[in-house]
């Protein structure tokens, strides 16, 4: 079976550091992956080269078998992908309701957007933000607001980059029940460093250690991995 | 609502101001107006699809240029204003091309388009001598074109508008602008156009190529843009000025101090400024810059959202404590 997403020997120098060296990883359909590791362990460069933001030194990047590297995100994203940045982007001048139809419009008319960026606040529990205006939230909710704004088009694979940075603990539980609810129907890859919320939603993980795979099991082996708490703890690993 | 309000008010300044005001006002007044059509192709631009463009003067030359010249061989406007019009929202296409999909960043789009202004402002000042023609119409240098044509009857190339009609042309054109740069961003391309503006990156990665969007809404500044050209040329006449440094400074000047992000604020920007450098020209000893300069400063110190916004948080802050 062709993996939905796969990296082969994906390369990312900037001058001569290799951020992301050499990574082989696949993903396949109906996951949800954990991509985790230590702090400059590559791991926002490797999503920053899956969502096209960053165009790979080497390597290929598949999507169902089809070579996307080096497309605009523009491409991948109408591609069925739906991307979620560390930092929330937002249209922050614009109301919550009026974000969320901004990504249905390319699909969908005035009233449909309307019906389904509606259904996407109920869904991650934000409907009471509908009319606010996106640049006056709290950083947790700016958080749920990007998760609904890329849930909404109903895309085939989700790439969610540390989705629960800044969120309180109650708005962490509720976006962890909305991964695992959006896994029933979407494949899931969420780039983390925290592990305990990775134990939460995730089944298989992918351990990124200096730019390479360093491990890549079920999630309660590689949490007890003796070279992974080696890599947390900063100690030397050899990969 | 706002739609019909600005129906209401062209109809009536087309009606009222030709019966009433002095020939001087009245073409005065029809600069103001395409000044004011001039100032809303840089509102779309800038207030909406986040492109401050620094030369918007080159769309409103070339505009009048094409304009005169294709009047001068064609003898009937019918045919000139489509050539008139094609030939600014072609350049801006063009140039738009090379900016948006070069991915230049914002600060260098703003020196291309200033430098571009500037380029064809030396270009026509140096138009000078016989050698210099297109077609029947002499480029003319520094002088310009004196001879630019104006409007007439469709067809009838002897029936030259009246000043009178030309004003009321004018007024028309400005609502039809206005309406138009109502309805487009209320459509979908104009709401994505805005988010764009608000995150690019953002609407990259919900599918949506930027790139085309703002070339849309550039391209559609540079054809009105264009068309207030076509009106100047027809109340003055075309000369290099209008590629200059002074008409590409104000419109930027009439959209801030009106309010950017807003339709009516620029048009009414463009016409209280224009207006108000009108009359301190006619002071001894004053230079109008001066005092349009001290405005700027006043406005950016004092309404930094501009007229528009300042005055409706205003109203609405009245209104709340008179409220019981």
């Amino acid at each position: 079976m062709t993996a939905l997403l796969e990296a082969r020997d994906v390369v990312m120098r900037f001058g001569g550091v290799a951020a992301v060296d050499g990574v082989q990883f696949a993903v396949d359909q109906g996951e949800l992956r954990g991509l985790i590791g230590p702090n400059g362990a590559g791991k926002s460069t490797l999503f920053k080269c899956l969502t096209g933001q960053l165009r790979p030194t080497a390597g290929r990047i598949l999507l169902r078998g089809q070579d996307i590297t080096g497309l605009p995100s523009f491409a991948i994203a109408r591609l069925g992908v739906g991307i979620k940045t560390q930092v929330p982007s937002l249209f922050d001048g614009l109301s919550v309701r009026e974000g969320i139809m901004i990504a249905l419009r390319r699909q969908h008319g005035e009233r449909a957007a309307r019906g389904l960026a509606g259904a996407a606040l109920e869904r991650l529990g934000i409907a009471d933000l509908a009319d606010r205006m996106v640049g006056l939230l709290a950083h947790g909710q700016r958080q749920l607001v990007e998760l609904a704004m890329v849930v909404a088009p109903e895309p085939d694979l989700i790439l969610l980059d540390e989705p629960t940075a800044g969120m309180s603990l109650e708005e962490t539980r509720r976006a962890a029940e909305v991964i695992r609810d959006l896994n029933r129907h979407h494949t899931i890859v969420v780039v983390e460093h925290d592990m305990q919320f990775i134990r939460s939603i995730a089944r298989t993980v992918t351990v990124l250690h200096q730019g390479r795979v360093l491990v890549e099991d079920e999630v309660s082996r590689v949490l007890s991995d003796p070279r992974v708490r080696d890599v947390y703890l900063g100690r030397q690993v050899a990969a | 609502m706002e739609i019909a309000a600005a129906a209401l008010l062209a109809v009536l300044a087309a009606l009222v101001l030709p019966r009433v005001a002095e020939l001087f006002v009245l073409i005065n007044a029809t600069v103001f107006v395409s000044m004011a059509i001039l100032a809303l192709s840089l509102a779309l631009i800038w207030g909406f699809g986040g492109i401050l463009c620094f030369g918007q003067t080159a769309f409103f030359g070339l505009g009048g240029y094409a304009y005169a010249v294709a009047a001068l061989n064609l003898g009937d406007s019918a045919y000139a204003v489509p050539i008139a019009l094609a030939v600014p929202a072609l350049a801006a296409l063009a140039l738009g091309y090379f900016m948006f999909y070069g991915r230049i960043s914002d600060v260098y789009i703003g020196a291309i388009t200033l430098t571009v202004s500037l380029i064809l402002f030396n270009f026509a000042n140096s138009t000078a001598g016989d050698q210099w023609h297109i077609g029947e119409a002499p480029l003319g240098g520094f002088n310009g074109i004196p001879s630019t044509p104006q409007l007439n009857v469709p067809g009838d190339p002897d029936a030259t508008l009246s000043p009178q009609a030309i004003f009321v042309v004018a007024v028309l054109c400005l609502a039809a602008c206005y309406v138009l740069a109502k309805l487009v961003l209320a459509s979908r391309f104009g709401r994505i156009v805005v988010a764009i503006r608000e995150n690019e990156v953002r609407a990259e990665l919900l599918g949506h190529d930027a790139r085309r969007y703002k070339l849309g809404i550039f391209t559609l500044g540079g054809l009105i843009g264009g068309l207030a050209g076509i009106l100047f040329a027809n109340c003055v006449f075309v000369s290099p000025t209008m590629f200059s440094l002074f008409y590409s400074g104000q419109v930027i000047i009439w959209v801030m101090v009106g309010g950017v992000g807003t339709l009516f604020g620029p048009i009414l920007g463009a016409m209280l400024l224009q207006g108000l450098t009108t009359w301190a020209g006619t002071l001894p000893g004053i230079n109008p810059n001066a005092i349009l300069g001290v405005i700027l400063m006043l406005a950016v110190l004092l309404l930094p959202t501009g007229l528009l916004p300042g005055a409706t948080a205003l109203l609405g802050r009245l209104r709340r404590r008179t409220a019981p």
